[in-house]
């Protein structure tokens, strides 16, 4: 027998939730777009969405984040931490590739410094994740091998009953066998059947990818010019992935007083590489999209041990002319060697 | 032969007899019903390009990307009306020399398409009349419509939310054609003109800079609003920005490639509604 959370259930969840003290985001639908927001009942939830346009790495990574204050005057220097929210979450309705794009990026957060930034909101937040019952033509979670049930990333895994009424309930963590402590008396006993997930088709060998962005002789390969001169180095691929997670510090203000903020950045732009000499080591767009394309399948890979991609597919779907990750991966795969 | 089959095989003896570098047209995308921007080089590879209604994306971004035609060379392009438009544009601008460009024109109408006769921008310059003659779709005007009749306090709620969404990716820069400063003013970070913050005022500034370096530079391809990631209507700032430098200057943006553009020139017939 499994525990079962019957959708008309869904509403006292939150309630109970809400009254441990934790806000509920989950996918919404609004000002024509859709992402991770904070709901307050199962109606303003878009569970139906196969992915929402954006990710839930924008709740622990924002765009821009205000890190601290300063004010210099003649008498003294004054900084003050501006300290992220200790707010307690739940993030209800996470596709598997989005939960382990999260846990994809905790090595690289807490890897020479332990951004407290990201963890504080890691550590106060549960990771329900809804294993997916459809795909569409640009998920590739199975190329990068995860899956459309992974539980990488989650605290608590739901399965949609094949009739519709509701999800098989699992905690995959402590976080998770705690939050759903909570609302026990709400999840029943069943043996109702899972819907199946659905059959997301290897698109490239990843393996061999790996194997050919290794090899150093390919560096200059003639390859990244072709591949990549319909990019036109807009940043939406990265800002969009549930894994990229660079970014830059600016102040705001003047040299007396102001904001330093954390804002994201991007490889595919020219500035990103850009010296105060003028000089730009990465002066094409094909060696910017190589650059992406090595981070996420060589170098995190040599450092943290695992790729920097969770294989959401983002990267086309969204893409205005086309590229994404998919094919240039591909390409590769098919490469004579 | 159909269009498609006859500007294969013209694209294909332009680059075997080496009358162009290059041609910019279609090829088939990731999925059934995209397209996507294919370099041809060869007389094989001009055999995989595609011609269909669904070929709706403005090539002449590539136009100006990179330094293609700073040598000189010529380069063939497959473009529909609005991207002759911003062809116009570019080359009244001089940003693009008219005998360094091809075209292969087409229309699209009624989901067929058409072939628009003429292969160097001269050949298109009845065009004009037309463009002129156009108007914005029925959904656009009635969206544009909606706004007029907000109050400026409700108006800038509207602008506020759908800017909110705004990640800063630049990709309606990227994908627009008139976009081809070398260094764009948010890049500009010695001083740091537009703070790269999304913040409110950090999207507005950027969404606001944008719009005003468009004004009577917009050739409504609608490449901003479909590259978009957060889907920000962002037809409805170019299409009021031309609406009041037509009424300010009866201008036209790209109806000619001789055109002065229009925040470059002075007339003495210009209005002066805002010197007091
Ligand atoms: S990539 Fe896989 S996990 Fe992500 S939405 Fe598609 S099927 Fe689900
Ligand atoms: S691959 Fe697409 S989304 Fe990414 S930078 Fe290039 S054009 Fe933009
Ligand atoms: S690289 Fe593309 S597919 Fe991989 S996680 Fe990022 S957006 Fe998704
Ligand atoms: S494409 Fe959209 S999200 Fe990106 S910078 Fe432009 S308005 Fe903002």
């Amino acid at each position: 027998m499994t525990r079962i959370l019957l959708k008309n259930k869904l509403d006292d969840c939150i309630a109970a939730w809400q009254k441990a003290g934790y806000s509920v985001l989950a996918p919404v639908q609004r000002h024509d777009m859709s992402s991770f927001d904070e709901v307050q009942k199962g109606s303003d939830m878009a569970l139906d969405l196969i992915l929402t346009e954006r990710t839930i790495k924008d709740q622990f990574f924002p765009q821009t984040e205000p890190l601290i204050k300063y004010n210099i005057s003649k008498k003294e220097i004054a900084s003050e931490t501006m300290t992220p929210p200790d707010k307690k979450r739940v993030f209800f309705g996470v596709r598997p590739c989005d939960a382990s794009g999260l846990a994809i990026d905790d090595p690289l957060f807490g890897w020479d410094y332990k951004d407290d930034y990201w963890f504080k909101r890691r550590e106060n937040s549960v990771i329900i994740s809804i294993a997916c019952t459809e795909a569409d033509d640009f998920c590739m979670c199975t190329s990068v091998k995860l899956s459309p049930d992974s539980t990488k990333g989650a605290d608590v895994m739901l399965r949609p009953l094949a009739n519709g009424n509701g999800w098989q309930v699992d905690a995959v963590s402590d976080r998770g066998t705690a939050l759903l402590e909570s609302v026990s008396s709400l999840l029943e006993e069943s043996s109702d059947e899972a819907a199946p997930v659905p059959q997301v088709a290897e698109k490239f060998d990843v393996e061999k990818v790996m194997e050919w962005l290794g090899d150093k002789e390919n560096f200059e390969s003639q390859f990244w010019k072709d591949i990549s001169m319909r990019c036109i180095g807009c940043g939406s691929c990265t800002f969009l992935c549930p894994t990229c997670h660079c970014f830059d510090i600016q102040d705001e203000g003047d040299t007396y007083q102001g904001i330093r903020r954390k804002n994201w950045d991007s490889c595919s732009f020219a500035l990103f590489t850009m010296h105060t000499s003028g000089h730009n080591p990465r002066n094409a767009q094909s060696t910017r999209w190589r650059q992406r394309i090595m981070h996420k399948f060589n170098y995190y890979r040599g450092k943290f041990g695992v790729n920097s991609c969770s294989g959401c597919g983002r990267c086309t779907r969204q893409c205005p002319v086309d590229m994404g990750i998919t094919e240039t991966l591909q390409a590769i795969t098919n490469l004579p060697r | 032969m159909g269009i498609q089959e006859q500007y294969r095989s013209e694209a294909a003896s332009l680059l075997s007899s080496g009358e162009v570098k290059l041609v910019i047209g279609f090829g088939p995308g990731t999925t059934a019903d995209r397209r996507r921007a294919l370099f041809a080089r060869t007389a094989e590879e001009a055999e995989k390009l595609v011609l269909d209604p669904a070929c709706i994306a403005n090539l002449t971004t590539y136009l100006v990307a990179g330094g293609l035609l700073s040598d000189g060379k010529k380069v063939a392009i497959f473009l529909k009306p609005d991207a002759i438009r911003s062809l116009n544009i570019l080359i009244s601008e001089s940003q693009v020399k008219p005998e360094q460009v091809v075209i292969f024109g087409y229309t699209i109408e009624n989901n067929e398409i058409k072939e628009l006769p003429g292969h160097s921008i001269g050949d298109f310059a009845n065009l004009g009349e037309k463009l002129r003659t156009a108007t914005a779709p029925p959904s656009v005007q009635q969206e544009a419509e909606k706004l007029e009749a907000m109050s400026p306090a409700e108006r800038f709620e509207y602008w506020k939310e759908q800017f909110a969404k705004c990640i800063k990716c630049y990709a309606c820069r990227q994908a627009c054609p008139m976009c081809y400063c070398r260094r764009c003013i948010v890049d500009v970070n010695q001083p740091q003109w537009v703070s790269t913050s999304s913040h409110t005022l950090g999207n507005f500034e950027w969404n606001l800079v944008r719009a005003f370096h468009l004004a009577g530079r917009c050739a409504a391809c609608g490449a901003c609003d479909r590259a978009c990631p957060v889907n920000i209507p962002l037809r409805l700032i170019n299409y009021r920005m031309g609406k009041e430098v037509k009424e300010a200057f009866d201008y036209y943006a790209g109806e000619s490639s001789d055109q002065n553009p229009v925040l470059a020139s002075f007339s003495q017939d210009d209005p002066e509604t805002f010197i007091l």
